[in-house]
């Protein structure tokens, strides 16, 4: 039997300073070392100075993921030297004195397993280091500091996963999950990581770590349980140690760490008083957080009737759970899902076509008014929608501009059927004796008028001039 | 009673290069035999007890840059890197 | 000039107009250059000092306002951060290191128009009791320079006593400022920990350490007090002391206060003379109307061996930061492997230091910190829960500062347990969080006896009423240099 536990890393990238000075928590767009202070560079003298909303952000993960919350957390330092920690010991959390971090045990449900939790910790991200030099003389690394301090949340899982599938859809509805909760925006580069722990037939556990993305999480999982499986067939044991992805020759590759490196020695960091959260800020913290994923997608079914599938993908993309709240009436709530889910998720398939669009909630309430009352044909409205996202102009002056209203004059219309009645002969007289074939005069005039008559009124007006 | 091989091990643990660690291994031995006295005192059962701090008292969530740049005082190098050993 | 004079003293001299700032302060530089190389209290002086005192007179002159120091020159202990000047904590391997900011203390002290004289000397990065492990070379005791001065703070002491600065500050980690306070015959203050902010000050265990005044009077200790306590939102571990003025009421008296003697300090190793001293200075404040009775506190026995337990845990850490990488004395990287190149770069660490750091990584090892560290956690703990009831009866404690008299430099720097029992009597301030004071008591033998008083933690006040009314009883005579 193959177990698999995870270690992920999320930085809460909402946040707008780091998680013990006031740089900023955002250190993508700086040149390096350009977003530090004496605190974060670890500067002799200075003191952390914790960031009260990186503690309420990550007691709301706690929360959402069901763990127990204590009313006192501390925090402890990790004690080891690595050039990417300006103060060689990174500050974090440990339950080693009672369960003193942001979340103690917790569950959350993916498909219908049940997943553990262990704990979550908040702490603090290390700088970033770039290797550099060919020959092994002159090699060194350079080391920019912009990232250390970035508040980090560590959610640590049991080992209850049983295929690399599982934590893939763990990972996702974690992603979605952390997206809804308005504390982080995973899909930034480097903002949400994962170590993967693997053990096969009742084996040593081996850790996976330097994982760069979901992605190879996956395929690093399934290159460590085919290597178990073909060493226990081979009667071969497992070591327990640390093993590396390597993400060019994508497989798993022993990393060796001394026996002194594992000591962390850790203790409890006298700079930071133990903090403590009273049941009215968690009651208070509970009652801000937004509305879980499951809720969202239970009230779109049992309210607006919206189909199960579409009300799945809607409810666990923030971003247009919340364009869908913002758009939708009671009426024509289904109508936006529909759009959303079937035409605008597709033309905004990457961050900066999304970022680039200047669709607005008004735009879809609008166009799916539109197609309500029949102003505009649904095949139409994609038209449309791809000139909003285009230009940002008004649903009505975009129906106008490029001509996508429905032809509803009926002298028009009877124009037109008339020339196709005299043009079909044959056709007209099939309808006469099987009504069902009356479809493909209807799609006759849909070409004529390029999709924009009305197909409610060039039903009945056929079936009146046939006389049927 | 600390073996030489601990100090050994502890040396390179906390990364100090000790070239003689018999030189230390005296004063340390006699320290550490010192601190023997602890086995004594009875606090088995005894809480580990902090300050405490109201989570209202903690900073606000504020992006303040340092007033200066700070990588100028540092050893820098390649514009605004910090150089280290290779790993 | 006379440079003899309190802080209060100066203060009033400059105002009334009786000496200029720039008098004053030229000719403690003066002083400095003429009796440092005998005392070796200074690692660096100020250069601007001059400067910075004429533009102080030009304030007072043209009438504009001016900070409660009116130019008093203050030396700083060298573990305290001074934006743009080197601070070293007596160490080779900060040798070059100029802080990049001021420490919150500096920032106020700037505030006040003090003038931070110099930077001066101490045990490197404050391990030690008798500035003899300064990488730079032991300070003197002024009142007989073959004698070590006390430490850690040893520079602050020797600066004040000899009179080449009005006050001084240092940090007390486990009687850091109080024992050479006791030395050399000034008052020390450690304050309740977190009332002074302690950001800008070089960690060496910073769960218990704390920056504390060394002055000439128990007035010009409540007076910098005043300037420097209070909560600091760059120090999480700061109090709130509701701005409260140490100096209002200081000459209340003591009448009716009852004090503990607390037995475990004043038993076996103690020099008879500092015992007799104590003996007078109870009967003193009996005199003053206070009631003195024996107290025992059971863990003052353990305290020393957890205070080391702890001081070289956290110090351990606190050190890790000096790898040499951002910052530190010239030794390229290049050719080196990380592992190797820090092992070397931190061999500019002295004996004493790598020694602690040795202990500092043995006692909270995976395989130790049951017997050593997570013990002296506890040993921390239920000494604090025994002095918080002892302080349900009585107001204030005393015991002697020092179980002994100053030592030969030299003496005793190669016996490490019997160094650790010079701590035994002010450690236990540090593990409890409680305020503490050194007050000058006697000079026997030419060399100075320090008392000690304690309170619980924010009656600091009381304290410093208390030590006031204790200091009053007795004259001393001027150090001899």
């Amino acid at each position: 039997m193959t177990k698999i536990g995870l270690e992920i890393h999320c930085q809460l990238t909402n946040l707008e300073s780091k998680l013990f000075c006031s740089c900023k928590a955002n250190y993508r767009e700086f040149e390096p070392n350009e977003n530090i202070c004496p605190v974060c560079a670890g500067m002799p003298g200075s003191l952390p100075r914790l960031n009260q909303e990186a503690v309420k952000k990550a007691t709301m993960i706690a929360m959402a993921l069901n763990c127990s919350t204590p009313e006192k957390i501390a925090f402890f330092r990790k004690n080891y030297f690595y050039p990417d920690l300006p103060k060689n010991f990174q500050i974090t959390q440990l339950n080693i004195y009672g369960d003193t971090s942001v979340g103690g045990s917790g569950t959350i449900s993916v498909g219908d397993k049940k997943i553990r939790i262990t704990r979550i910790q908040l702490e603090e991200d290390p700088g970033r280091l770039i290797y550099e030099g060919s020959s092994s003389k002159n090699q060194i690394t350079l080391v920019d500091y912009n990232r250390a301090g970035t508040p980090l949340v560590e959610i640590v899982t049991e080992p209850d996963f049983e295929t690399p599938k599982e934590v893939r859809d763990f990972l996702n509805i974690l992603s979605d999950l952390l997206k809804n909760l308005g504390v982080a925006d995973p899909s930034l580069e480097g903002a949400m990581r994962a170590d993967a722990n693997v053990s096969t037939r009742g084996g040593n556990k081996v850790e996976i770590k330097n994982i760069g993305s979901f992605h190879d999480l996956e395929k690093a999982a399934h290159f460590e349980i085919t290597r178990q499986e073909s060493l226990h067939d081979r009667d071969i044991p497992i070591v327990q140690e640390t093993r590396h992805w390597d993400d060019r020759r994508k497989i798993t590759v022993s990393s060796r760490s001394k026996e002194e490196d594992l000591d962390y020695r850790y203790f409890l960091e006298g700079d930071i008083p133990w903090v403590k959260i009273n049941p009215e800020i968690r009651t208070e913290l509970k009652s801000k957080m937004p509305e879980s994923i499951s809720s969202k997608k239970e009230r779109y079914v049992s309210k607006y009737q919206i189909p199960e599938q579409v009300a799945d993908v809607l409810s666990s993309d923030k971003f247009y759970s919340d364009l869908f709240e913002e758009a939708h009436t009671e009426s024509n709530a289904k109508e936006v899902a529909n759009i959303i889910t079937t035409e605008l998720m597709g033309l905004e398939d990457t961050r900066e076509k999304r970022e680039a669009s200047k669709l607005s909630a008004t735009h879809l309430k609008d166009l799916s008014d539109a197609i309500q009352t029949g102003k505009v044909s649904r095949n139409s409205s994609k038209n449309a929608l791809h000139e909003i996202l285009k230009t940002g102009k008004s649903v009505s002056q975009i129906i106008s501009e490029l001509d996508l209203g429905n032809v509803s004059d009926e002298s028009e219309l009877l124009t037109i059927i008339d020339k196709i009645i005299s043009d079909e002969s044959q056709a007209v007289e099939q309808a006469k004796s099987n009504p069902q074939t009356i479809n493909f005069l209807v799609g006759k005039v849909m070409q004529a008028t390029k999709g924009k008559a009305d197909p409610t009124l060039t039903l009945n007006l056929l079936k009146k001039q046939i006389g049927i | 009673m600390v073996a030489i091989e601990e100090i050994e091990h502890v040396s390179k643990l906390m990364k100090i290069d000790v070239e003689d660690h018999s030189e230390y291994l005296e004063k340390v031995q006699t320290m550490i035999s010192y601190f023997d006295i602890l086995d004594s005192a009875g606090v088995e059962s005894e809480e580990i007890s902090m300050p405490e701090i109201p989570i209202e008292q903690l900073r606000n969530d504020e992006y303040i840059p340092f007033d200066e740049k700070l990588i100028e005082k540092m050893n820098h190098y390649k514009g605004t890197y910090v150089r280290a050993p290779k790993m | 000039m006379n440079l003899k004079i309190s802080a209060l003293e100066f203060v009033e001299e400059v105002k009334s107009g009786n000496i200029t700032v720039e008098e004053f302060t030229a000719k403690t530089i003066e002083r400095i250059d003429q009796v440092d190389d005998k005392l070796h209290a200074f690692l660096s002086v100020n250069n601007d000092a001059v400067d910075q005192a004429r533009s102080i007179d030009k304030k007072i002159k043209s009438g504009e306002s001016v900070g409660a120091c009116y130019g008093m020159p203050i030396s700083i202990k060298d573990n305290v951060c001074i934006k743009n000047s080197k601070t070293t904590c007596a160490s080779k391997m900060l040798e070059n290191f100029v802080a990049p900011y001021d420490a919150t203390v500096i920032s106020k002290l700037k505030k006040q128009d003090a003038i931070l004289i110099g930077k001066v000397n101490m045990d490197e990065f404050a391990m030690g009791l008798s500035t003899e492990f300064s990488a730079f070379g032991p300070s003197k005791n002024p009142w007989n320079t073959e004698y070590v001065p006390g430490g850690s703070s040893g520079g602050s002491a020797v600066s004040v006593s000899a009179f080449e600065c009005v006050a001084s500050l240092g940090s007390d980690t486990g009687g850091s400022v109080r024992n050479p306070a006791s030395f050399c015959s000034t008052v020390g203050y450690k304050p309740t920990y977190g009332l002074v902010s302690r950001y800008g000050l070089i960690s060496y265990a910073n769960s218990i350490e704390q920056i504390g005044p060394l002055t000439r009077t128990v007035k010009d200790t409540a007076f910098i007090l005043n300037l420097i306590a209070g909560i600091d939102p760059n120090d999480n571990t700061t109090i709130d002391n509701k701005n409260e003025d140490y100096l209002e009421g200081i000459e209340s008296g003591i009448e009716g206060k009852k004090i503990g003697i607390i037995t475990d300090m004043i038993g076996d190793g103690i020099d008879p003379e500092v015992l007799t001293a104590t003996k007078e200075a109870i009967s003193k404040l009996e005199g003053l109307g206070a009631v003195c009775e024996e107290v025992s506190l059971d863990m003052v026995k353990y305290s020393v061996a957890a205070y080391y337990t702890i001081t070289a845990t956290e110090a351990g850490s606190n050190l890790a930061r000096y790898d040499n990488l951002r910052y530190g004395y010239d030794f390229p990287v290049e050719g080196y492997e990380f592992n190797s190149y820090i092992s070397k770069a931190r061999k500019n660490l002295g004996p004493e230091v790598t020694r602690r750091m040795i202990i500092g990584g043995f006692v909270p090892s995976a395989g130790h910190t049951g017997k050593y560290f997570l013990k002296s956690m506890k040993v921390k703990s239920k000494l604090t829960k025994e002095i918080n009831e002892v302080f349900k009866k009585f107001d204030l404690l005393i015991a002697p500062t020092v179980p002994i008299q100053p030592f030969k430099i030299g003496g005793k720097i190669n016996d490490p347990v019997s160094l650790f029992l010079i701590d035994i009597n002010t450690a236990t301030a540090n593990l409890t969080g409680k305020p503490a004071i050194s007050i000058p008591f006697k000079i026997v033998n030419g060399l100075p006896i320090g008392i000690q008083l304690l309170a619980n933690s924010m009656n600091d006040k009381l304290l410093l009423k208390a030590a006031y009314a204790l200091e009053q009883t007795v004259t001393l005579p001027e150090v001899p240099i």
